[in-house]
């Protein structure tokens, strides 16, 4: 409530929860609150990323594996950060191994409880309910579907036809925390989601690291997301100013630069 | 549990990518389409007698096929019990069994028009045998190597270099097989229109399923040699397991035979505690990692644990989800053998029988040594010898005769 006015900005800003603590972490996520960022998307750290680069991969392991960070430690993190925003879009990420070793059942409740919205689990694809030791819980929660230009028109079509309504795509072929460029195929299934209907959202993300990436990107999509590039930024001491010019760049006031 | 009435060869290969619950393809979206090419592909081509036929000439006039089966009568003598044989598939171009799918997978991606390939290897073997397909077949390859396997198994990262292969070492994780593969997804992330040659029975659909059937063929062909020379089918089969490509090949062709015993034989390292062996099916639990649901090695909270063997190629915290999925049914029994134990059991099959298995291999041989004393002499136990242990030249030789290791490196530096 306390940000009620504020100038939000496009933009999901993506942290490890527990890095470079777990306290550390809670407070970065303030940090992106009050600078105004759309949406929050919380990652509980997993010892194998498999589909993330290098900066959060060692982001991750310093979680687990100094920091011991548990699923319950993060839910705790989530939480604490939830009472002191109630009003935040927060999305969380993971990898579909530590939400089935806590329970994916006990684990869609806890967001529900948490008002998290929306759960992103890249080597899960979203439709995989073929069989009853895997099958995704009945919840308000929504998965989101992580494509790139690659989707096949059926597969895009099937997802559409399914009640998604957040859609992260991937700027190109490769892993989070390369050099950013926008596949040119990417256009094609953006036209699709959005003339599927207008109110699903899209968030862009791989390899977005500078203000002038992230704007472009907000042209063609609802949200820029950026994560190696923050961690970057913060591992730095310059988190703020990088919120700061971010801010600048998303700006409606700079729009006609 | 009712291994008359399943046909489990039939329920394998007609899967689609689930073995009971386990299995699956439980990848990130922009690997679906590659997935999704391979399968459709492969359940094309397992039916297609001109491929079948070109597989079948490419193992015998590439690979050597088929495979010797050995008599094992000085060991049978001296153990006392039952009638042991070995599968030596460590006869095999380049070494072990893994060429068998390398072929299979090779001839698939030509036909596909794969230009470039991408593996991963741990003991180096199925990262030299892909490195020889690709070189034989005119492909481009990159293999990813866990920094610790690159260093261990130094012989076989010169063998792919000098087919030409790009090995890349990787830096990540406890730097073994496991982080070798996540390497290897992230490069075909970045380049979808390459072809990942996948190196044993598990990941995503449709590997698990299409390597068991490439490597289906030396239990074919351990059927015909155990009838020929012995009048009958063996009672036990034993193979060691890192990720099951071994075991699967030596299996599948028997698992409908229920008077055929398959035991699959783990790596118990240097004792149970974590990080200490690489027991997956004994000690690990559920769990969906790379691309399948089976059993992993983990720290109870989802994080995925560190494994150790002495051998390479069964370090590796997963498990074929087919043989999860047996093991579950009871048709496959496990047992562990330590490094110790694979060790020893190297230096006895040296002795007695001229042979020098793999130190993987020799996980099975450890096994089958003590189960064979337990049994009448009438019985026959055949252990597949997946590998030949030259490339542990300098493992065991460390073990074995450490100063004259010493003094041969410091003849080679001179």
């Amino acid at each position: 409530m306390e940000r009620l006015g504020a100038q939000q900005i496009p933009v999901m800003a993506h942290l490890v929860l527990g890095y470079p603590t777990l306290e550390a972490s809670i407070q970065t996520a303030e940090t992106y609150i009050e600078a105004g960022v759309a949406i929050l998307e919380l990652q509980i750290p997993f010892s194998h990323p498999t589909a993330d680069g290098p900066v959060i991969t060692s982001a991750c392991q310093e979680a687990v594996e100094r920091q011991h960070v548990s699923v319950e430690d993060s839910l705790a993190a989530i939480r604490t950060i939830r009472n002191k925003y109630p009003e935040q879009e927060i999305m969380v990420m993971s990898y579909v191994n530590r939400v089935f070793a806590y329970g994916l059942k006990k684990f869609f409740s806890e967001m529900e409880l948490l008002r998290v919205r929306h759960l992103i689990i890249p080597d899960l694809p979203v439709d995989d309910m073929l069989h009853s030791s895997i099958l995704i819980p009945q919840s308000s929660l929504k998965l989101v579907p992580v494509l790139a230009a690659n989707v096949s028109d059926a597969r895009l079509e099937k997802l559409l036809a399914m009640d998604f309504d957040f859609y992260y795509l991937m700027s190109d072929f490769k892993i989070t925390g390369s050099v950013f460029s926008l596949n040119p195929r990417l256009q094609g299934v953006i036209d699709r989601i959005k003339k599927s209907s207008p109110a699903k959202r899209i968030g862009i993300g791989f390899g977005i690291s500078t203000p002038e990436q992230a704007r472009f990107v907000t042209n063609v999509a609802d949200v820029a997301i950026i994560g190696s590039a923050l961690i970057q930024a913060q591992q730095n001491g310059k988190l703020e100013e990088y919120l700061h010019d971010l801010k600048k760049a998303l700006s409606p006031a700079t729009e006609l630069v | 549990m009712n291994t008359t009435q399943t046909a489990y060869k039939d329920l394998i290969l007609q899967s689609e990518g689930y073995f009971g619950p386990y299995g699956g393809c439980f990848v990130p979206e922009v690997l679906l389409p590659g997935l999704q090419e391979i399968a459709a592909a492969f359940d094309e081509l397992k039916l297609d007698e001109a491929f079948l036929a070109e597989f079948h000439d490419t193992l015998h006039t590439f690979s050597g096929r088929p495979t010797a089966f050995t008599p094992l009568p000085r060991l049978t003598e001296e153990i006392g019990g039952a009638q042991l044989f070995l599968k030596n598939e460590g006869l095999n171009h380049t070494g072990a069994h893994k060429i068998t799918h390398c072929i299979g997978q090779i001839l698939l991606a030509k036909r596909l028009g794969k230009k470039r390939i991408i593996a991963e290897t741990g003991a180096g073997q199925h990262g030299y045998a892909t490195a020889a397909v690709c070189a034989r077949f005119g492909l481009d390859c990159t293999v990813y190597m866990g920094r610790k396997d690159y260093e261990r198994q130094r012989p076989n990262v010169y063998w792919m270099e000098l087919l030409g292969t790009k090995v890349v070492p990787v830096e990540d994780g406890s730097q073994t097989l496991n982080d070798a593969v996540i390497a290897a997804f992230k490069d075909w992330v970045a380049n979808p229109e390459s072809y990942y040659l996948l190196g044993s029975a598990v990941g995503p659909h449709p590997y698990p399923a299409m390597n068991t059937f490439f490597q289906k063929v030396v239990g074919e062909e351990i059927r015909n040699q155990c009838v020929e020379a012995t009048g009958r089918l063996p009672d036990y089969c034993v193979a060691c397991v890192g990720g099951g490509s071994n075991a699967m090949g030596m299996f599948y062709d028997f698992l409908d035979d229920e008077e055929v015993g398959l035991i699959g034989v783990e790596a118990g390292g240097r004792g149970v505690q974590p990080g200490e062996h690489a027991a997956k099916v004994l000690h690990g639990q559920l769990g969906i990692f790379e691309g399948y649901h089976s059993y992993f090695l983990q720290d109870g909270d989802g994080n995925i644990a560190a494994t150790h063997s002495v051998s390479a190629g069964l370090d590796y915290c997963g498990v074929s989800p087919i043989l999860a999925y047996l093991a579950d049914e009871g048709r496959v029994q496990f047992a562990t053998a330590s490094d110790a134990a694979a060790l020893a059991a190297v230096q006895r099959l040296a002795r007695k029988e001229g042979l020098i298995p793999a130190l993987e291999s020799a996980h099975g041989f450890a096994h089958a040594f003590e189960l064979a004393a337990t049994l009448p002499k009438d019985k026959i136990v055949v252990v597949n010898a997946s590998g030949r242990g030259e490339k542990d030249l300098f493992i065991t030789m460390r073990h074995f005769q450490e100063e004259s290791l010493i003094a041969y490196a410091k003849h080679l530096l001179k």
